[in-house]
């Protein structure tokens, strides 16, 4: 029986000729622009991550406490809730980190009549303060200390790039999603044609009491293969395209969001397209409908 | 095997009524061959058509195989006609398949184990005396091998009944004599036989029980 599916489905394929073409063709370019956006998007989503790590406010004090004040200064600051680390930067450390920063252009320090630099407290705050609204409701904890001249910090920027991402997975999936939608007409076309074809042997088959299923599970079949193969056509292109674009690429996103490389889709990802893809044709062939008599 | 019990059949075209059956009643027991008769238009084919359940009664009760044919689900009806071998006027045999294919095709979406289905197609194709052309396609047969080609694909899953609407209609008289004698050989075998047949002449020489439809009436059985 599993047989006699998988030989009429191919037969079917091959019936609906170039119009199983063209759905193949259409689902690849749909899942192309998938990939594409999710491609991007991921990137960009460990961008946002990375720069959510390394999140950190700086509370800068009115003055420098004595060595003595420093530890109860940092419990006063731990108080203020959801911070991970607290530590603590005197003016002359802050000086040496200018210093160190400056490298071979140190030397105008030399000519400052005195440390300009504030005594500070660098704060990390836990994973789950980490967000726009945690830090500001951190940053404003920290202000109301009476020692603190100003606060520092914030996620405002990656906040803009995690924006930037989510738009971009939206338009993804709404160029996915209508692209998709064409996807399956092309291959309801496709199947309504087999079955305009096939219409003597669905007489047939119905006539002598073959089961339903069996009339419609070779239309199902070959839809599936459509999409697969349309999902292949498009893993193949992603590849290509990435390997093409991602070294020209990576130098810039190094610079401007701080990425080392475009990485290309994961496993799972990849797993989701070809199972996108074969779903979206078996829509589309389960769809087809044609008249019966 | 087959009850009709005041079955008439009216088909709506539009606001227009058109009666195809009034008021039909007669029994059909297992191993009979009964021959339905009249002339064109007279309401054997939509007869037909209610046994395996292609049309539905607008009154009346059709029961076949011990089953009330209207009260059956989608699957059940699919079970039923797995029991009826249709023979068909026009044959319709699938074009892009040889006879042994047409014959095998039905025998693989009806369930039967693949190692059955050579020898299953070859005894219904000598059956019918049409081995030699097993592996010919449709449009390489004469109208009388195409009926020989139905004929087969009907007996091949061994139905309880054999239902044959006008097989002889377009052929000769000599091709219409021999597809009978199949026809007789295949009831000798114990199978109940329905046929279907506008000519006269045909229907007399058979001297089986005749069912005569004129006008959707059945005017005569016996």
């Amino acid at each position: 029986m599993i047989a006699f599916v998988f030989s009429e489905a191919l037969r079917d394929l091959r019936r609906a000729g170039r119009v199983a073409v063209s759905a193949v063709v259409l689902i690849g370019i749909s899942l192309v622009a998938l990939g594409g956006f999710w491609l991007l998007s991921s990137n960009l989503g460990r961008a946002v991550a990375e720069w959510r790590e390394r999140v950190r406010i700086v509370v800068y004090l009115k003055r420098e406490p004595a060595p003595a004040e420093v530890a109860a200064l940092l419990q006063r600051v731990q108080d203020a809730g959801s911070i991970a680390s607290a530590v603590y930067v005197g003016k002359a450390d802050a000086l040496q980190s200018l210093r160190r920063a400056l490298g071979k252009d140190a030397t105008v320090l030399e000519q400052l009549p005195s440390n300009p630099l504030p005594a500070s407290i660098e704060v990390t705050p836990t994973p789950a303060a980490a967000t726009p609204d945690g830090t500001r409701a951190l940053i404003a904890r920290l202000g109301a200390l009476p020692e603190v001249e100003e606060v520092a910090g914030g996620l405002e920027w990656v906040e803009r790039l995690a924006h930037w991402q989510r738009l971009l997975e939206l338009i993804g999936l709404g160029v996915g999603a209508l692209l998709c939608s064409a996807a399956i007409l092309t291959v309801t076309t496709a199947t309504t044609l087999v079955l305009h074809a096939r219409r003597q042997e669905t007489e047939i088959m119905r006539l002598v009491g073959a089961a339903e299923i069996l009339v419609r599970l070779p239309l199902l079949l070959q839809g599936m293969l459509q999409g697969l193969l349309g999902a292949l056509l498009a893993l193949l292109t992603l590849k290509a395209a990435h390997s093409l674009v991602a070294p020209h690429l990576d130098p810039l996103l190094n610079v401007t969001i701080g990425l080392p490389t475009l990485n290309f889709l994961p496993i799972s990802a990849l797993a989701m397209l070809i199972l996108a893809g074969t779903l979206l044709g078996g829509v589309g062939g389960w769809l087809a409908r044609a008249p019966t008599r | 095997m087959i009850e009709f019990h005041r079955v008439s059949k009216v088909y709506a075209v539009g606001p227009v009524k058109v009666p195809a059956l009034s008021d039909v009643s007669f029994a059909v027991a297992k191993g009979e061959f009964v021959i339905l008769a009249g002339p064109s238009g007279a309401g054997k084919t939509t007869l037909l058509r209610l046994l395996y359940r292609a049309a539905v009664a607008t009154e009346g009760e059709v029961t076949v195989l011990g089953r009330p044919v209207a009260d059956l689900q989608r699957s059940q009806v699919a079970e039923l006609r797995r029991s009826i071998g249709i023979v068909f006027q026009d044959a319709k045999l699938l074009p892009g398949r040889t006879v042994y294919e047409n014959v095998a095709f039905v025998l693989r979406v009806t369930g039967v184990p693949r190692r059955e289905i050579t020898s299953r197609v070859f005894d219904a194709l000598r059956a019918v005396g049409i081995s030699a052309r097993a592996q010919s396609f449709p449009a390489q047969l004469s109208q009388g091998e195409a009926q020989r080609a139905s004929l087969a694909r009907a007996i091949a899953r061994k139905p309880a009944l054999l239902i044959a609407d006008e097989p002889t209609a377009n052929v000769d008289d000599a091709m219409a004599a021999e597809l009978i004698d199949v026809l007789k050989d295949i009831w000798a075998r114990g199978t109940t036989v329905m046929l279907a047949t506008h000519e006269a002449r045909l229907a007399l020489r058979l001297k089986q029980r005749m069912l005569v439809l004129d006008h959707g009436r059945l005017v005569k059985d016996g």
